[in-house]
């Protein structure tokens, strides 16, 4: 007999590990709520076989799939559910993306055009008629906050106010600051920045940075997400290899979307830097363990908060290093959320045929919120932060924003130097 | 279904396999009162254990001319008369390194002889037509192999009996004949349900008891001599490959790959067996040991693809001489007159033959059968489509089906439709694997002949698929549920839980091993259908 | 990151180590790859239901004396302690039961099937003999639709135990809308729908008329996925006294069981990773250093002592392939025997050998690799060899009383 024949214990077709346990069904937040939607079983390794079998069995339900890899966690035979599900709608799908999906999906060309006009395009995006006719017309939900978009990017910033003193340091990370902080949020950036030199490192922004693509793949523009897969991952790889700088990041989502969707979903190999692209919480706990830096935190920062377990941050498994990072803080009255999706999955939540369902979804959410009576919910994901305010009316912040608030800085840069 | 026999038949055929079912469908469709009996279910024997393969010929045209032209004449038919059972995949015959690559030009050569298409491709090509096959071949050759849904093919026929006027009996044994004066004049059955003896009379009684055939001979005192051949197979989680792939070498062990639905199956072994224990054939170690190492040769993925069960048929293959595996023996049809052979009138036997063959073995007993009742009717099996096969389906109807529906067109074509979806209920699925509704369940309860859960997985592939009944086999039970005390009903349950393990069991390691160890925790521990299973052992 | 002790696995044997340890005031993490068995399980948990020749327990304590040395059981101290303790951790954590640990009481399976069993969850059927029950008219209540509740088989388990039976459907238009799902329409996809108190009200008000001059109405257990409230609610505003049956998986009792536990070890301060591997462990001499995990790539998990808690085959605690048997982290010592023709046999209902294997313990449940105890691993709950829970009904209790058992071992020290 052959040496390798059947010596793997799981079969390498990852859809035939499935145990047909339905276990996965438990967690799946849209079948929680939408009964059309197949769930996550059917959608995945069940259909799976049937594709392969032929075409006709895919299914346009299949993008009723919010990709919050909730089916992925669950999974106790480590079935990548969410991964076949999207990987059939890259290979299957002929539906094409229409107009309010490519808005949608554009995060940064819409954030270029929104920045300079920025006063004028919040005004318009908050008057209720433009809303309505958003509504009618493109079919983005009447509901909807827009994120404001901010009167100054983030790079434009920090070119103007801090890339000049980033050369003082002898040590160096690269930043993916992702289209939030660059349009509609420049203080998370400048947050980070602010840490980072606090603890002795320069920041550095990578050569060309283009939208990591998540909401382009959500929408079905896989062509052009591959393209900014490839800008990115050629960006990173030049820091990482050339300049040696690890590439860090502010969002979950983003740092999902750079190290893992890229291979699994778009064919981008990214295997050689993809242990450099890391979270910043991550980043920083890491160095605090290893005796490397050291943040001290002002006295007098008292608050409650309550961390918000964002999807693809429990998919990553991070969770522990924002949320021991966040302990580290003496005045903090720390509040574990029970974990579940909020309902928004990056620009799902904007189509006016999914608000209902994404509000749903997240409603048990911020009931829980609610109820904990905190000052403030924190979570990795931009996306989270907007659904939750406008459900909840709690304000939501990033972790760094977080430290960044609660730090001494004089005195962490004394600790550091 | 009607149960009460009539006072006298035209025939009366013995055995639901394919064959026998193909008979029925002919005689009756030339007029003849029929009776069809089936001691278990139909394609119980042979017909539902083998590779699921139409044949174009070619892995018989050097060794077998005469099998091969009716493989091709078959196969060309089929796809028209069945064309809901058959998937044309086209197949390939590939040469490995090993292999002598010149035997392709004699097979090349053979297969032109019988009027089979069979074309030299490039190896290159070969590996984009079939991404799955072994990237080191060396040759390949493309044949018009496709694969074919025996289950399907067999009740389309039983099917189509029964429109013509036939009766079709399954669970009813033949116990003896009954012979008068040197002539059969019926058979004396008993109802495996309830025990019940009966009587049938007929002017012929035609044997297609496939192997068991030579047992019903031995009733009527004659001797059929056959030479019962055990094939073992093994089926793998889902479709490897699109195409069937073979060996362009000598028919050997496990050398042929076919797409089945939604998995694909390797096989086979050849190996002698008494008839005693062709009621009964575990898979050996040794057997699954060859297929799993031959079948990496043709697909080297089959290394680690999940292994849903194994199992094994047997052969009726006429014995002719001492050829210990019998795969030098015709696959070629016999049919036995044995008034002209042994002097017994009213008595035919239609055997050898392969499933391919069927409808030409059909039509061969039917001819010999009307010769003999004065009968003048010429045969149109060839030509008319099986029911569920009169029309195919343009892919934009299909469109507008449900996925469940579009995977019920695969097993019922044109009688999908039959399928009710009046209630909400109705669409709800039943197994998820194999995507059986509560609507299929029902038609196949009113239609198709089942009277317990493995008669329902065979119309329906209810619990055929990955997790082989994890959940489907008891919702289906309680559909299934009639008597008051659900004693019957627990004892199917325990009865088909027994018999999915009994394929799974030879190939118990890996993800097949967690799937009986989930199985076991929801039937035993949860539900403890243990406690109440009988303890007298299944009929099948 | 460094902790007091690491436990592998997060179903009911992981967590309650967890709540165990942190209880003693340790610092916890808690590894667990994928949800666990608990979504199968049934209304109830087993302490032993049948010794060894299969015939039912009545005193599980003295069944449990007279078992094997090879038994999980002979690795706890005091069974009939550990046993309360366990109770009482479980409704610490919110999962109300009632039984004890001297004299099984009875349940009822989806088939209407009666086993004996230790605790059942609060509001679910319970026999105290296996052939009676104290109703005289019952009504089985099922959604229309529903197809995980196999009504004719415990409508049939009913009427031999001498209850006159009535099976009635209802629905309501939510719960019509759920249905048209052809898949979803599982336990815990009603319970979604049974949160809404209107719905609930609604379902309360179909329950009464239908089982009006009834003694009891059953009802599949399709409600109360995270905590038992909407179930009381329900039991609350219907006017026949109203009981639960466990259905097929996933299981609503299970799967409140594993909420209430998981959330009780957070809120305690426990760090749960959720959805995480452990890859490999750092052994040194006869102690496990760290262990490392898929999501945490360059962080070593340091603590002074490990609960290995991952559970048997269906679980991946224990894996085989076509040459052996082995335990996937640290290849530790696994007790099996034979060639994997060996490991089972034909029917299915017969004792199958695979079911005992796991892995080598001493009678501390420290594990051993390569022959040598590691003397910092302890192992709980159904990776452990020696017991064939399908067959001996035992699972839970071997599960939560080795669990217990590990904790102390490691308390003591």
């Amino acid at each position: 007999m052959a040496t390798k024949t059947q010596l793997e214990s799981k079969s390498v077709f990852n859809f035939e590990q499935c145990l047909k346990c339905s276990i996965c069904t438990v967690y799946c937040p849209v079948v929680a709520v939408n009964p059309t939607y197949p769930g996550p079983k059917q959608a995945g390794p069940d259909g799976e076989r049937y594709r392969l079998k032929g075409d006709i069995f895919f299914d346009e339900n299949l993008k009723k799939c919010l990709n919050c890899k909730r089916c992925e966690v669950a999974c106790p035979s480590n079935v990548n559910v969410g991964d076949i599900i999207q990987a059939a709608r890259i290979q299957y799908s002929t539906h094409k993306p229409g107009l309010r999906d490519r808005i949608l999906a554009s995060t940064d060309f819409v954030g270029t055009m929104a920045n300079r006009f920025a006063p004028i395009v919040n005004m318009t995006l908050a008057w209720g008629l433009t809303k309505s006719v958003m509504h009618g017309t493109l079919g983005v939900d009447k509901h909807r906050t827009f994120p404001a978009y901010s009167s100054k990017r983030f790079e434009t910033w920090f070119k103007r106010e801090a890339q000049a003193k980033q050369a003082q340091y002898s040590k160096q990370v690269s930043y993916f600051h992702g289209c939030y902080v660059n349009y509609n949020f420049p203080k998370l950036g400048q947050d980070f920045v602010k840490i980072m030199n606090a603890v002795g490192y320069g920041v550095q922004l990578l050569e060309k940075e283009r939208c990591c693509g998540v909401a382009k793949i959500a929408n079905g523009l896989y062509d052009q997400a591959r393209k900014h897969a490839n800008i990115n991952t050629s960006s990173i790889r030049k820091a990482v290899k050339e300049e040696g700088r690890p590439v860090l990041t502010t969002s979950s989502t983003c740092t999902f979307t750079l190290r893992d969707e890229y291979s699994h979903l778009l064919g981008v190999d990214n295997t050689d830097v993809r242990d450099s692209i890391t979270l910043a919480t991550r980043f920083l706990y890491q160095l605090i363990e290893k005796g490397e830096i050291k943040l001290a935190f002002r006295p007098d920062y008292k608050r409650r908060i309550a961390y918000h377990s964002a999807c693809h941050m429990e998919r990553m498994g991070w969770i522990i290093y924002s949320t021991e990072l966040l302990k580290m803080i003496p005045g903090i009255d720390f509040v574990m959320l029970e974990s579940m999706c909020c309902g928004i999955a990056g620009t799902y939540g904007f189509k006016k045929e999914n608000y209902p369902t994404s509000q749903k979804i997240g409603a048990p959410l911020f009931k829980q919120i609610k109820e904990a009576g905190v000052d403030c919910v924190a979570t990795d994901c931009e996306t989270c932060k907007w659904q939750i305010e406008m459900s909840t009316g709690v304000p939501v912040e990033n972790p760094i924003s977080i430290i960044a608030d609660a730090l001494d800085v004089e005195k962490t840069i004394a600790l550091n130097s | 279904m009607d149960n009460e026999l009539k006072n006298h038949y035209d025939v009366i055929i013995i055995g639901g396999g394919i064959t026998g079912a193909g008979t029925a469908r002919d005689c009756a469709m030339r007029g003849l009162s029929v009776l069809l009996v089936e001691r278990y279910d139909f394609t119980n024997g042979a017909t539902g254990r083998n590779h699921g393969l139409l044949h174009s010929g070619a892995r018989y045209a050097v060794t077998d001319q005469e099998s091969a032209s009716e493989c091709i004449k078959e196969n060309m038919t089929l796809r028209k008369i069945a064309r809901h059972c058959v998937d044309e995949t086209d197949g390939l015959f590939i040469t490995l390194p090993e292999d002598d690559l010149n035997y392709q030009a004699t097979f090349v050569e053979a297969c032109h002889k019988a009027g089979i298409r069979a074309d030299i491709i490039d190896p290159e090509e070969a590996k984009i037509l079939e991404p799955a096959v072994n990237p080191t071949l060396t040759g390949a050759v493309r044949v018009p192999d496709a694969s074919i849904d025996p289950f399907r093919l067999t009740i389309a026929n039983v099917v189509d009996a029964r429109l013509h006027g036939a009766q079709m009996l399954t669970y009813h044994e033949v116990t003896s004949l009954i012979i008068n004066q040197g002539r059969v004049e019926g058979v004396k059955l008993r109802d495996n349900h309830t025990g019940e003896e009966k009587e049938a009379h007929a002017s012929l009684v035609i044997n297609a008891a496939g192997i068991w055939g030579t047992l019903i001979a031995k009733m009527a005192g004659v001797t059929v001599n056959m030479f019962p051949a055990k094939g073992a197979l093994l089926i793998f989680g889902h479709r490897v490959n699109n195409m069937v792939i073979n060996r362009c070498r000598k028919p050997a062990n496990a050398d042929i790959l076919v797409p089945d639905d939604t998995v694909c199956v390797i096989g086979t072994t050849s190996d002698r067996v008494p008839i005693e224990e062709c009621d009964h054939m575990p898979v050996t170690d040794e057997e699954v040991e060859v297929l799993i190492s031959e079948g990496e040769k043709l697909a080297p993925s089959l290394a680690t693809t999940r292994i849903l069960r194994a199992y094994a048929g047997v052969r009726p293959l006429v014995a002719s001489d001492n050829d210990p595996s019998g795969r030098s023996i015709s696959r070629g049809i016999v049919c036995l007159d044995h008034e002209t052979r042994d002097g017994l009138a009213g008595f035919i036997t239609i055997t050898g033959g392969k499933m391919m063959t069927y409808r030409m073995m059909a039509e061969v007993a039917t001819d010999l059968a009307c010769k003999k009742l004065n009968i003048d009717k010429h045969c149109e099996t060839a030509t008319t489509p099986l029911p569920g096969s009169e029309e195919k389906k343009s892919e934009e109807t299909l469109k507008t089906y449900s996925f469940a529906q579009k995977a019920a067109d695969g097993r019922h074509g044109t009688y999908t439709k039959e399928i009710k979806e009046d209630d909400i209920v109705d669409d709800a699925l039943v197994c998820e694997c194999e995507e059986v509704s509560v609507g299929e369940v029902k038609y196949a309860v009113d239609n198709l002949h089942v009277h317990n859960l493995l008669n329902l997985r065979r119309r329906t592939r209810v619990g055929m698929g990955t997790c082989q009944g994890e959940l489907c086999s008891c919702r289906a039970a309680n559909l299934l549920c009639q008597s008051e005390s659900a004693d019957k009903e627990a004892a199917d349950l325990a009865r088909f839980v027994d018999e999915r393990w009994k394929g799974m069991k030879p190939v118990a390691w890996g993800d097949t091993l967690n799937e009986a160890q989930l199985t076991a925790t929801i039937y035993e521990d949860l539900l403890g259908l243990d406690k109440v299973a009988s303890k007298e052992g299944g009929m099948e | 990151m460094k902790f007091n002790t690491i436990i592998i696995g997060g179903g009911l044997a992981g967590l309650t180590a967890g709540l165990a340890l942190l209880k003693a005031g340790q610092k916890v993490a808690l590894v667990s790859d994928g949800q666990s068995a608990l979504h199968f399980a049934s209304d109830s948990f087993d302490l032993l239901g049948y010794d060894a020749q299969g015939q039912a327990v009545t005193n599980p304590l003295e069944a449990i004396a007279g078992l094997d040395a090879t038994h999980p059981y002979s690795k706890v101290a005091d069974v009939a302690g550990t046993a309360a303790q366990a109770q009482q951790l479980l409704a610490e954590a919110g999962v109300k039961t009632t039984g004890e640990a001297k004299a099984n009481h009875y349940r009822l399976t989806p088939i209407g099937v009666v086993k004996p069993t230790w605790l059942t969850v609060d509001d679910f059927v319970t026999l105290d003999k296996p052939d009676t029950t104290p109703w005289k008219k019952v009504v089985v209540a099922n959604i229309i639709g529903y197809l995980d509740f196999p009504t004719k088989f415990i409508v049939a388990g009913l009427r031999k135990l001498g209850v006159e039976v009535a099976l009635k459907g209802f629905t309501t238009p939510e719960l019509t809308e759920a249905r048209k799902s052809p898949s979803e329409m599982r336990a815990t996809n009603i319970s979604h729908v049974l949160t809404d108190p209107a719905v609930i009200a609604d379902v309360a008000r179909q329950l009464s008329e239908i089982s009006a001059g009834f003694d009891a109405v059953l009802l599949p257990a399709v409600i109360s996925m995270k905590d038992d409230a909407n179930a009381k609610l329900l039991k609350q505003q219907v006017k026949t006294p109203l009981y639960y049956v466990a259905t097929l998986p996933p299981s609503i009792p299970g799967v409140r069981t594993q909420t209430l536990l998981r959330n009780r070890f957070i809120a305690q301060g426990g760090i749960f990773l959720t959805g995480d591997q452990a890859t490999g462990g750092k052994i040194e001499g006869d102690t496990l250093k760290s262990i490392t995990t898929a999501k945490l790539t360059d962080a070593e998990l340091e603590a002074d002592n490990f609960v290995l808690a991952t559970g048997s085959f269906m679980a991946h605690g224990l894996m085989a392939n076509y040459e052996k048997v082995y335990e996937p982290i640290m290849d530790l010592d696994v007790d099996y025997t034979g060639a994997h023709k060996d490991w089972s046999e034909y029917g299915v209902f017969n004792a199958q050998p695979y079911m005992q294997f796991g892995v080598a313990t001493d009678a501390q449940l420290h594990v051993k690799k390569g022959g040598k105890v590691i003397k910092n691993c302890y192992a709980a709950g159904a990776i452990l060899s020696g017991n064939n829970r399908v067959k001996m009904a035992d699972g839970a209790g071997v599960d939560m009383l080795t669990a217990l058992q590990a904790v102390k071992n490691i308390l003591k020290k």
